[in-house]
């Protein structure tokens, strides 16, 4: 091997492992960044705070919940003998299950909110599968916090999820077996979960680094704490419509210990004016929509 | 030719065909993932079969019958048969049932991509398309069989078979491609509905022209209308099922689950191409056989190569 060529092997060596370093970093920063606690950017907030909360109305008649044929698993039909479809709860014209979240904004002082390191509540969050149903239908977590996975049901079930962003997963849970413990590392707003065991079970779970999100009651209402004062787009979620569901997105002003309130409609009648913001007397008139 | 082979290599060739169906209710029912290990359902051999593991675990048990089944029959070949070519053919078979046991575990593992779902589904017609030909083969038809005078100045059968089969499977690949790209609560990609009705029409243009060919040329030779004719009547009967699947599976997002008829029909459409892909193999098997190859054909094989 002659001196020269000795020379560009040594430089083209260097070059590649030089790439590859920045490669690992780069995707060390990415995973950071999906991550929950970032430490970079302006660390925690730590000032007064406000809340978002309202109502999720379903305006027009609802489909009526169809009837699930649990003649495969005879489980299922002794512990739900009246097992119904639950995409669309209604009661008294306000819808359950409907996701609502804080998408983007920018906090007074003019940082935006994921700029911010939220912290990952030490406590898991529930999902369980009971009566061949899961429970809650939809639910809210941050990244990289824990979800407690149990199966209350006398059959077997597996929870497989389909996220876009976040690896897929399933994995099976016979009746009997250990609470199983998830998370994700990356937002990701909504992920559907499915049990191929019993094609009608379904959950959806909204994954963000902020902890700036809620699900409504079966009264229809949601409230979102602690919110920094500043201005947001809140987005509600909900199934149906579509495989990616429906959303109605609103901007919406956060004053210091203020109560804003973000109502939402949804609905064969429901239009996007019939997406409407109130804000109580104390409170600043938000710009909408812009 | 033995007897007994031939009733093996069609009991094969049966077992294939139900594990086709089988293979098709596991995508109807949306079952492949019911349970997340392999080749084991939920750490046992014989799991409780309830909901949809009793599809999935049922198509593994079925499959490992085939399997086996597969090995008996290249054994038998091994030791009854003194053609070997038959002999490599079997082994082919072995082979091919073992890279599908492989696909079929790596597309669980893999969690249902589209590229090895589909080739678990296209490889499962060419293992079924070989069964079929070792039963052909091994049968007293096959070798008693005479040769027939082919007409002159026209396209030769052969050819026309060839073609109708190559459509076909290049439809059951396409159809493969179309049933894995959405589960029974998504609605079907439309570019490749359009492709399948695309395919469905070039299969009734080749497989229409080739039967009636057949039956113009060789009224009487029952050797070949046979497969021709119920080739013809088969293709009818999938048109009107790949309809029927069509318009049931356009519902079934607004299902709460996979129902009956959709799961029925979408089935039977799997199966049903499954037979026609069978007749047209018989059909075209047979024709190499009894009809001698167009002069043009035979003077170019009998030419010695150029360098």
């Amino acid at each position: 091997m002659s001196k020269q060529t000795k020379v560009w092997l040594v430089l083209a060596i260097a070059l590649s492992l030089l790439a590859l370093g920045s490669a690992c970093s780069k995707s060390s920063e990415t995973t950071t960044n999906g991550g929950a606690a970032s430490t970079e950017g302006a660390g925690p907030y730590s000032g007064p705070t406000g809340t978002i909360a309202g109502v999720i109305s379903y305006e027009g008649t609802p489909a009526a919940p169809k009837k699930i044929d649990t003649t495969a698993d005879a489980a299922c039909g002794k512990a739900n003998p009246n097992l119904t479809t639950d995409d669309t709860i209604v009661t008294d014209g306000k819808l359950a299950n409907t996701f609502v979240y804080i998408k983007e904004g920018t906090v007074e002082g003019g940082k935006k909110v994921g700029d911010y390191s939220w912290s990952t509540p030490p406590t898991a969050t529930q999902l369980d599968q009971r009566g061949c149903h899961y429970s809650p239908h939809v639910l809210g977590v941050q990244t990289n916090q824990k979800i407690n996975i149990t199966n209350s049901d006398q059959t077997q079930h597996n929870i497989h999820w389909i996220p876009k962003t976040n690896p897929e997963w399933n994995q099976s849970q016979p009746n009997g077996a250990p609470a199983i413990e998830k998370s994700f590392a990356r937002s990701e707003v909504i992920i559907p979960v499915k049990c191929n065991q019993h094609p009608w079970m379904k959950a959806y779970i909204g994954v963000l680094k902020t902890p700036f999100y809620s699900v409504s009651a079966t009264n229809g209402t949601y409230e979102i704490k602690n919110v920094p004062p500043g201005k947001y787009t809140v987005v509600a979620w909900r199934e149906g419509g579509g495989a990616d569901g429906q959303t109605k997105t609103m901007e919406v002003t956060v004053t210091a210990s203020g109560a804003s309130k973000a109502d939402f409609s949804f609905g064969s009648a429901a239009t996007s004016a019939n997406t409407h913001l109130q804000m109580m007397p104390a409170l600043e008139l938000p710009s909408l929509h812009k | 030719m033995s007897k007994g082979l031939n009733r093996f290599a069609i009991l094969v060739a049966c077992a294939t065909f139900f594990l086709i169906i089988a293979g098709a209710l596991v995508t109807s029912n949306d079952a492949g993932l019911a349970t997340s290990d392999w080749p084991l359902s939920n750490g046992q051999f014989f799991p409780r079969m309830v909901g949809n593991l009793f599809w999935e675990h049922g198509h593994r048990m079925i499959a490992t019958t085939v399997g086996v089944l597969t090995i008996a029959l290249a054994i038998y070949i091994r030791v009854k048969e003194k053609r070997m070519w038959i002999w490599r053919l079997g082994l082919f078979a072995l082979m091919a049932v073992v890279a599908q046991g492989i696909l079929g575990g790596l597309t669980v593992k893999m969690m249902l991509p589209l590229p090895v779902s589909t080739a678990h589904a296209t490889l499962a017609q060419l293992f079924f398309c070989t069964t079929v030909s070792l039963a052909v083969f091994t049968s007293r038809s096959w070798t008693e069989a005479r040769v027939l005078p082919e007409e002159k100045g026209t396209l030769p059968l052969r050819y026309l078979c060839t073609a109708a089969l190559v459509t076909i499977f290049l439809q059951l690949v396409l159809g493969a491609t179309l049933r894995h790209s959405a589960k029974w609560d998504q609605q079907l990609p439309i570019e490749l509905v359009l492709a399948h009705i695309g395919g469905a029409l070039a299969v009734t243009i080749a497989l229409g022209v080739t039967s009636f060919n057949v039956l113009r040329r060789h009224k009487g030779e029952t050797f070949l209308t046979r497969p021709a004719t119920i080739a013809l009547l088969l293709l009818v009967v999938q048109l009107f099922l790949g309809v029927t699947a069509y318009l049931t599976r356009l519902g079934s997002p607004n299902d709460p689950q996979p129902l009956h008829p959709m799961i029925g029909v979408t089935v039977a459409h799997v199966a049903c191409g499954a037979l026609v892909f069978a007749t047209t193999i018989i059909l075209t098997l047979r024709t190499y056989r009894v009809l001698p190859a167009s002069e043009a054909a035979m003077e170019m094989a009998a030419r010695p190569q150029e360098s």
